[in-house]
């Protein structure tokens, strides 16, 4: 009996030990930087930083700065920044820039020859999926607060959702529409649908962000639901068939009569407000009242290998002085095309002649100008002009008011004029005339007995480019050399100083995504597509942005120079680099077409137009693997 | 009933002989070849219970024995043989050693059978065949002594981890490597930080014996941590004797070998100038430095230890320590390790109560070389010396910006500065201890209870300092100090019963039924000052913790050692897994003929014929995240915060989930022979296997509309291993002077995946951002090569960017890539020798594979053109570059299979020679052996990077060759005392 009683002690001893045992199953995560629902969840003061993770998917790549613990996989971590990628899809398939590094599928963006398998449109998808994920979870889970502030929250989060849709839409044009987190594979939709859930949203949320100004730097308020709305009706005939000109100027409006306004404060003095809104300091220097929708960077505590860390680093290169950028050295591999330099008037103090004669790349001939327009009146010796091939010649020359004529080696025995300024010329003709002072390109063609002389004059501070030791054409990509580069984006404040980051790695400079010059610009090209805006309203809008890059009104416009194309010129000029070529190319269906040529467009020296399809980009081939659902789109 | 029917035929059919006058018979026993007098040796009576053993002279007595009986001497180690009684002369025997004795007892997990009952593929490998020279870790004593085991370091680092594969890959992303189990306590899978080889914990000299278990039918009694073999080491033991002691001491010298075949500094310069660049030109130096010659050094080595094994207090004890200092061939590369071990087996209570107590104790000082300067060394520009005494940079030559004053920002740093301007270092702390009670019950002696508790602890604290001087773009860089130190702590607790029993002395059953739980703990801790100094987070925690719950049971059964079977099964559940569908049940059956002891089989030359067959099946999670179902938050650190106002919010990000992750599950089909022929002269064993892992877990792309990421782990398709192991081993002489024998194995393993929704790119590789050179896919090997067929001139010269079309649009893209190889061989041989003369001992090992191809990531990254004077610095290229004359890199140029090359190759691992020095009249009872090996002694291959033998022992990957620490050639002198 004592026996059976151990025993069966024994027994429940046991037993209990291992029911206990099977307890120890359930284990919850004791890592102190992993949190559950419930946590995350728990009022509306947390629930702030989830949302912040929302806005910061856009900004940075992971939860350890620069690098660490990436949000997206399969692609190397400082490329799978939102911005950073944008750039690549929408500014390196242009005309707008060029990068020399030959990292797979990179080199295949502005060839236009990218496959379903390239690693940046893939990612994009995931970054931009993944958004919608965690705003989807965001929605679901806050609507369970009652905190005032948290429909707040809901409603920007909405807005992140809609933005990641309108990229989602220009990009890919077909994908799912999905408002709740599942595991099950959604269905495609198209762009049609996916407008409609965008404007939908859009439309609903205006009411419930905060008034223009009214929320914290950083966070969108009503203005930016405006803003979007006005950018996405632009585009709504191209991706639904259906024109929206006059809704497109009617939220333009909205934004315009907003608080928002044009920086013009000068900060740094240079003769210009434009530069002020890529600098160091631009959340404080004024250019902050500009931005409808910015990713904040900071060089300490928002650290990413993209953003405008990307920006500024990738342009350095050549003969460029980091230190005046504000960071320890560059990356060397973005510059720009010779089609958007030449959209600039150039301003004349900031040009090297001797560089712009080397970018010729001709050797100096016996071919010379002669008169009084030059430096050496008729007197001579005479301006050397350079044979840039047979027959071919060319000179940058600094002329003053007065008359000049093409002689050669010194000698009026072999000499040319105009005689009738028809372009044409005549042995011993007429002196040709210049009628202002200033810098010129004289181009001489003896096959065809033919000149041409074009004044480089006005002074549009906008076009920002290194020159020195780089050529304007582009004969070969990789070489940093070839192009020139860009320094638009900077790590100094208005003051001068670098950024906060002492190492001089990472970035302090804001990144607007929407501002309010384009809103103009979109004002004024919807109004020319029959939105029936004032074409005055735009002139002066316009010019309000030209008065800006010129710093007086040299540069100003009539309504009678409004034109499309103008339109689209303007918006290169003041947008450049900003994420938004690619779009308007489309939107002008010149970006596939022979309508507009670059360099190495379609991978050809001097472009060419390839296939439509390429106005949008291929679903990645993994996520149609993985989803059965989905079509690719036409063509790939 | 029946039981006394027997008894009753036994008693009925003896009767008759017992009738005859009975005989006394004396003898001697003594060994064949030594004749040393045997004392123990049984001496039975064939068919009876009546025998005797010899005493100390080897002499025995045996009573009441009849002409026509048949006298059966058998010893533990040496053939039985059988004698018929003619007549009561003095029978005396001499018995011959065998080579590989039926009756040694092999370890398979919770209990111990005789390798004569085994049913599953194991292998067992003593001391006295393990591999000779500068062994430092467990794994290299085994290094080709089975067939279908690799054993493959990842690099030539001193106390480098050790990479096992047991008959080919067996996951995609979980762990591949075997379970160890030391003394009953199955070992952690990963080290703590700081760490180089989890191993590195145990002396190999304390090591008495490896079991290898290889099919599923003998692991699954380990479940789920057992999905890719088991290694059971079991360490000495004291004996019942007078105490015996050993002292082995020994000196390596490492010598590098090779260098990556880079531009000299001449013809560097002649490249530069041939560019015609006159920014490069200028930046040419005039010296000529061999940056790898640099790096790299002689290194030397001691090891020591010294161990003790007796008996005091009437309790077998065994005591070691050892202490080696290696150092590694890139320059102040250095590795000490002290080891203690204790262990004490008494038996109590009448000898029903057994305890084996093993307690072992490791504590290694790390100085880590900086590797980063293995890559620098091969780029840097050979025509700059190495100091520059106007350089801020402690003298050290660096490529400075003018324009900021500090190192060009994507410029290389001075290899040597790299060796000597940071410290990395890191102590590791490790205790390995466990108790094992076997309790025979005294009321009840079939039934034995088990009770095992273990505990695994190791800790390790590192550093790296790095001076100021370091070279760096960060003008405001001061020095700087990360710290970490991590916990890692397993506790076990097995408890199990064991019914023995054995009916009529041919029906033998062995039960065992039990329970097992391990706990699994993780933390460590990060401190960085670079941080601390810019107001970030500075110091980091992480922390896990998993559980893993057992029952298990396993059935033996043998008639008459003829017909076995063994039946299995585990039930685990892991804490790693959803709790609705977080146990896996793994069964296992094999059934085994022991022909040889078969009637018919009696006087046959065959000593052994084994055939076995076993199906089982064993799940997998090792090396599986945590908490993968639930929904997780993580919190950003305070670099990656965000901006409100003017405040920084930290961020809170939800984690992938998979609700629906399940356990990984191999099955294993094996069918085997194990053959002994001419007194065992000839032995080994043939095995073929089909092995088909389901449900695979991998990291896979999902929708990323569907989660929060584009990626989680993921049961996304099923593998394939199938095979045919044969092992040989031949004793051709066998003389009281000469020992010669040979052994050799040879395994074929075809790797494939069968079932895969989609292709899972892998394979990461240096040169680009994010290529990656491998692929898994359908009715493919896994970590298959994905490249560019390359198109060559009529000189086989590549030709720079011209590819195959292979679709034939015209267009060269992802498309036009092709399937080419894969890293793993598909034949591995082992042939190995050992000589003995007199006193005189000679031992090879060599090994071989076939048809494993590498990608030489160090030409393809660093061999073109435009790299050599790029960033503003000038970089050196790979010798590749003369052939190819590549000038760009293109993700097209780093796939291309020009650079995959056939890795197959022969190597010469070791050559160990040895005197013993016996009867010296100085130190009587005194044994000296002095050895001199050579390790690492030829490699023949056609690969033309530095090693053929390519493998990421992190992640266990293969194949891509960059940055690899050469393994040096090494020249070992020791001796070995016994007294």
């Amino acid at each position: 009996m004592k026996n059976i009683i151990k025993k069966i002690i024994f027994i429940v001893t046991i037993t209990f030990f291992m029911e206990s045992c099977h307890d120890d199953l359930n284990v919850s995560p004791i890592d102190p930087d992993s949190f559950t629902q419930e946590d995350v969840f728990a009022n509306a003061t947390v629930a702030k930083s989830a949302l912040a993770k929302l806005y910061s998917a856009l900004a940075l790549t992971g939860q350890e700065g620069p690098a660490g613990q990436p949000d997206i996989a399969d692609i190397d971590e400082g490329f799978s920044q939102f911005s950073r990628m944008l750039f690549n899809l929408n500014e390196l398939t242009t005309d707008h820039s060029v990068v020399g590094w030959g990292d797979p599928g990179l080199p295949d963006l502005h060839g236009m020859s990218w496959s379903s398998s390239n690693d940046f449109t893939e990612a994009m998808y995931s970054r931009l999926a993944q958004s919608v994920s965690f705003s989807n979870s965001f929605i679901q889970n806050a609507e369970a607060l009652t905190d005032p502030e948290v429909a707040t929250f809901i409603a920007e989060a909405k807005f992140l959702r809609a933005y990641s849709y309108y990229n989602l839409i220009d990009l890919y044009a077909n994908v799912p529409l999905t408002t709740v987190v599942s595991t099950d594979l959604p269905a495609q939709s198209n762009r049609a649908e996916i407008f409609a859930f965008i404007e939908s949203e859009l439309l609903e949320i205006q009411d419930q962000l905060p008034a223009a100004g009214a929320n914290e730097y950083g966070r969108v308020d009503q203005v930016a639901a405006w803003a979007l709305l006005s950018r996405l009706y632009l585009n709504a005939e191209v991706w639904t068939g259906t024109a929206k000109y006059s809704e497109c100027v009617d939220f333009s409006n909205k934004v315009m009569n907003s608080s928002y306004a044009i920086n013009m404060n000068d900060a740094n003095g240079n003769g210009t407000a434009y530069d002020e809104l890529f600098l160091a300091d631009n959340d404080t220097n004024g250019a902050q009242n500009e931005f409808i929708f910015a990713l904040n960077f900071d060089g300490l505590q928002s650290q990413t290998f993209g953003g405008t860390t990307f920006l500024v680093h990738a342009s350095i290169g050549g003969s460029m002085n980091a230190t005046d950028f504000g960071v320890n050295g560059g990356w060397s591999g973005l510059r720009t095309t010779k089609n958007l330099v030449n959209q600039f008037e150039v301003d004349p103090s900031a040009i090297d002649i001797n560089v712009l004669n080397n970018s010729l790349n001709g050797t100096l001939s016996d071919w010379g100008l002669v008169g009084d327009a030059t430096e050496n009146a008729w007197d001579g010796p005479d301006m050397e002009m350079y044979e840039t091939a047979t027959n071919q010649y060319a000179l940058y020359a600094v002329l003053t008011n007065g008359e000049m004529k093409f002689r050669f080696d010194e000698d009026w025995g072999n000499n040319f004029g105009d005689n009738d300024t028809d372009g044409s010329l005549e042995p011993d003709g007429t002196n040709i005339p210049i009628p202002n002072s200033g810098i010129y390109l004289i181009t001489l063609d003896l096959d065809n007995l033919t000149y041409a002389a074009t004044a480089l004059t006005a002074l549009d501070k906008r076009g920002m480019f290194h020159t020195d030791g780089q050529s304007l054409e582009i004969e070969s990509i990789p070489p940093f050399k070839e192009g020139y580069a860009v320094s638009k984006f900077k790590n100094v404040d208005s003051n001068g100083n670098a950024g906060s980051d002492p190492t001089g790695d990472f970035v302090d400079t804001d990144l607007p995504l929407i501002r309010l010059a384009e809103i103009y610009l979109n004002y004024a090209e919807a109004s020319l597509r029959g939105g029936g805006g004032d074409l005055g309203v735009a002139t002066s809008k316009i010019n309000e942005l030209r008065l800006r890059a010129y710093g007086n009104t040299s540069g100003d416009i009539t309504s009678g120079d409004i034109t499309l194309d103008f339109v689209l010129n303007e918006r290169s000029r003041e947008l450049y680099w900003e994420g938004q070529r690619r779009t308007d190319l489309v939107r002008y269906n010149y970006f596939t077409t022979n309508s507009l040529l670059w360099p190495f467009k379609g991978n050809i020296s001097n472009g060419t137009a390839v296939d439509q399809i390429r106005n949008i980009f291929p679903l990645p081939i993994n996520v149609l693997a993985t989803n059965p659902n989905l079509t690719q789109n036409p063509g790939y | 009933m029946r039981n006394f029917k027997n008894t009753f035929l036994s008693i009925v059919l003896l009767f008759p002989v017992i009738a005859f006058a009975q005989l006394t018979i004396k003898g001697k026993v003594t060994d064949k070849n030594t004749k040393t007098e045997l004392p123990g040796v049984n001496v039975v009576v064939k068919g009876t219970l009546n025998g005797s053993t010899t005493d100390f002279d080897g002499l025995y007595t045996i009573d009441k024995v009849n002409t026509g009986d048949v006298l059966v001497f058998s010893f533990i180690g040496y053939y039985s043989l059988e004698v018929t009684i003619t007549s009561n002369a003095d029978i005396n025997v001499e018995l011959e050693e065998s080579a590989e004795s039926l009756d040694e007892v092999v370890v398979i997990g919770y209990g111990s059978v005789k390798k004569e009952d085994l049913t599953g593929a194991v292998d067992l490998i003593t001391s006295e065949d393990f591999n000779q020279g500068p062994v430092v870790s467990a794994q290299q004593l085994i290094s080709g002594k089975i067939a279908g085991v690799s054993v493959t370091s990842g690099g030539g680092a001193p106390g480098e981890g050790q990479e096992i594969n047991i008959r080919g890959l067996g996951s995609l992303s979980l762990t591949s490597t075997p379970l160890i189990v030391v003394d009953g306590l199955p070992l952690n899978d990963g080290g703590v930080g700081g760490s180089r080889n989890t191993l590195n914990l145990i002396n190999p000299n304390d090591i008495e014996s490896m079991v290898v278990l290889k099919d599923a039918s003998a692991t699954s009694i380990y479940g789920s941590r057992a999905a890719n073999g088991v290694i059971i080491i079991t360490t000495k033991k004291g004996k019942d004797s007078e105490f015996k002691f050993n002292l082995n001491s020994s000196m390596t010298f490492s010598n590098p070998i090779d260098q990556v075949d880079v531009l000299s500094a001449g013809r560097f310069t002649r490249l530069i100038n041939g560019t015609g660049d006159a920014d490069a030109i200028a930046r040419l130096g005039s010296s000529n430095t061999d940056w790898q010659e640099a790096i790299y050094v002689d290194a030397v080595g001691t090891d020591n230890s010294f161990s003790a094994l007796g008996s005091a207090w009437g309790v077998p004890m065994r005591a070691s320590v050892g202490y080696s200092d290696q150092s590694g061939i890139l320059d102040r590369d250095n590795f000490k390790r002290t080891t203690a071990s204790l262990s004490l087996t008494p038996t109590l209570l009448d000898e029903h109560l057994k305890i084996e107590l093993n307690a072992r104790g490791m504590y290694t000082e790390n100085t880590f070389a900086n590797r980063d300067a293995i890559g620098n060394a091969v780029s840097f520009d050979p025509t700059q010396s190495i100091s520059d005494p106007n350089s801020q940079y402690a003298g050290y030559f660096s490529w400075v910006d003018p324009n900021t004053g500090s190192q060009f920002n994507l410029a290389p740093s001075n290899p040597v500065a790299l060796i000597n301007l940071v410290d990395d270092t890191a102590e590791v702390r490790r205790l390995v201890a466990n108790a094992k009670f076997d309790y025979k019950l005294h009321f009840f002696p079939d039934l034995t209870a088990t009770v095992n508790v273990g505990l695994d602890k190791s800790n390790s604290n590192g550093r790296t300092l790095t001076s100021e001087f370091i070279p760096t773009s960060d003008p405001t860089f001061n020095g700087s100090r990360t710290t970490f130190s991590e916990e890692a702590t397993n506790q076990l607790l097995d408890a199990y019963l064991t019914y023995n029993k054995s009916i009529n002395e041919v029906h033998n059953l062995t039960f065992v039924a039990g329970y097992s739980y391990q706990k699994f703990e993780f933390e460590n801790f990060n401190f960085d000052s670079e941080k601390e100094e810019q107001g970030n987070d500075f110091e980091f925690i992480d922390r896990s913790e998993n559980i893993l719950l057992s029952y298990f049971g396993r059935l033996n059964y043998d008639y008459d050692g003829k017909y076995l079977i063994t039946a299995t099964l585990r039930a685990d559940a892991s804490s790693k897994l959803n709790p609705n569908d977080q146990w896996g049940y793994f069964p296992s059956v094999a059934v085994a003929w022991n022909i040889h002891n078969e009637d018919f089989m009696d006087g046959s030359f065959i000593n052994q014929l084994k055939l076995r067959a076993g199906y089982g099946e064993v799940g997998n999670v090792n090396g599986l995240g945590d908490y993968n179902f639930l929904t997780r938050y993580t919190g950003s650190q305070s670099t990656a915060n965000y901006q409100f106002g003017s405040a920084f919010f930290q961020t809170f990000r939800p984690e992938p989930i998979n609700e629906e992750l399940r356990w990984e599950v191999g099955r294993t089909l094996n069918v085997g022979l194990d053959y002994s022929i001419l007194n065992s002269r000839i032995s080994g064993s043939v095995n073929a296997y089909l092995k088909e892992t389901q449900d695979l877990i991998a990291s896979a792309f999902i929708d990323p509309f569907t989660n929060f990421g584009n990626r989680i782990d993921k049961n996304i398709g099923d593998m394939e291993n199938k095979g045919i192991e044969f092992a040989l081993n031949v004793i051709p002489v066998k003389t009281e002077d000469i020992e010669w024998s040979i052994s050799y194995n040879i395994a074929f393993n075809d790797n494939k995946v069968t079932n895969l929704p989609f292709d899972q790119p892998t394979g990461g590789i240096s040169g680009g951002v994010g290529n990656n050179i491998q692929v898994h896919t359908e009715g493919e090997s896994p970590f298959s090569y994905l490249v560019y067929k390359q198109i060559y001139d009529t000189n086989g010269k590549p030709i720079e960017g011209a590819f195959v079309d292979r679709n034939g649009d015209n267009i060269i893209n992802d498309d036009d890539r092709y399937l080419y190889n894969d890293p793993y061989a598909d034949v591995i041989m082992g042939l190995n020798t050992n000589l003995s003369f007199k006193n005189w001992d000679l031992s090879i090992v060599t090994r071989a594979n076939f048809g494993n191809y590498a990608y030489n990531n160090v030409a393809s990254s660093t061999g073109y053109l435009r790299r050599a004077t790029q960033n503003n610095i000038l970089t050196n290229l790979h010798s590749n570059h003369l052939n190819t004359g590549f000038i760009e890199t293109t993700e097209n140029n780093l796939l291309s299979d020009h650079f995959i090359e056939n890795a197959s190759f022969f190597k010469i691992d070791n050559i160990t020679l040895g005197y013993k020095l016996a009867d010296n009249t100085l130190f009587e009872d005194v044994n000296f052996r002095f050895y001199g090996s050579l390790q690492n002694v030829a490699t023949v291959t056609d690969y033309n990077g530095l090693d053929p033998e390519i493998i990421n022992t992190g992640d266990g990957t293969s194949g891509i060759d960059n940055n690899f620490y050469p393994r040096p050639r090494t020249f070992v002198f020791g001796v070995n005392i016994d007294f």
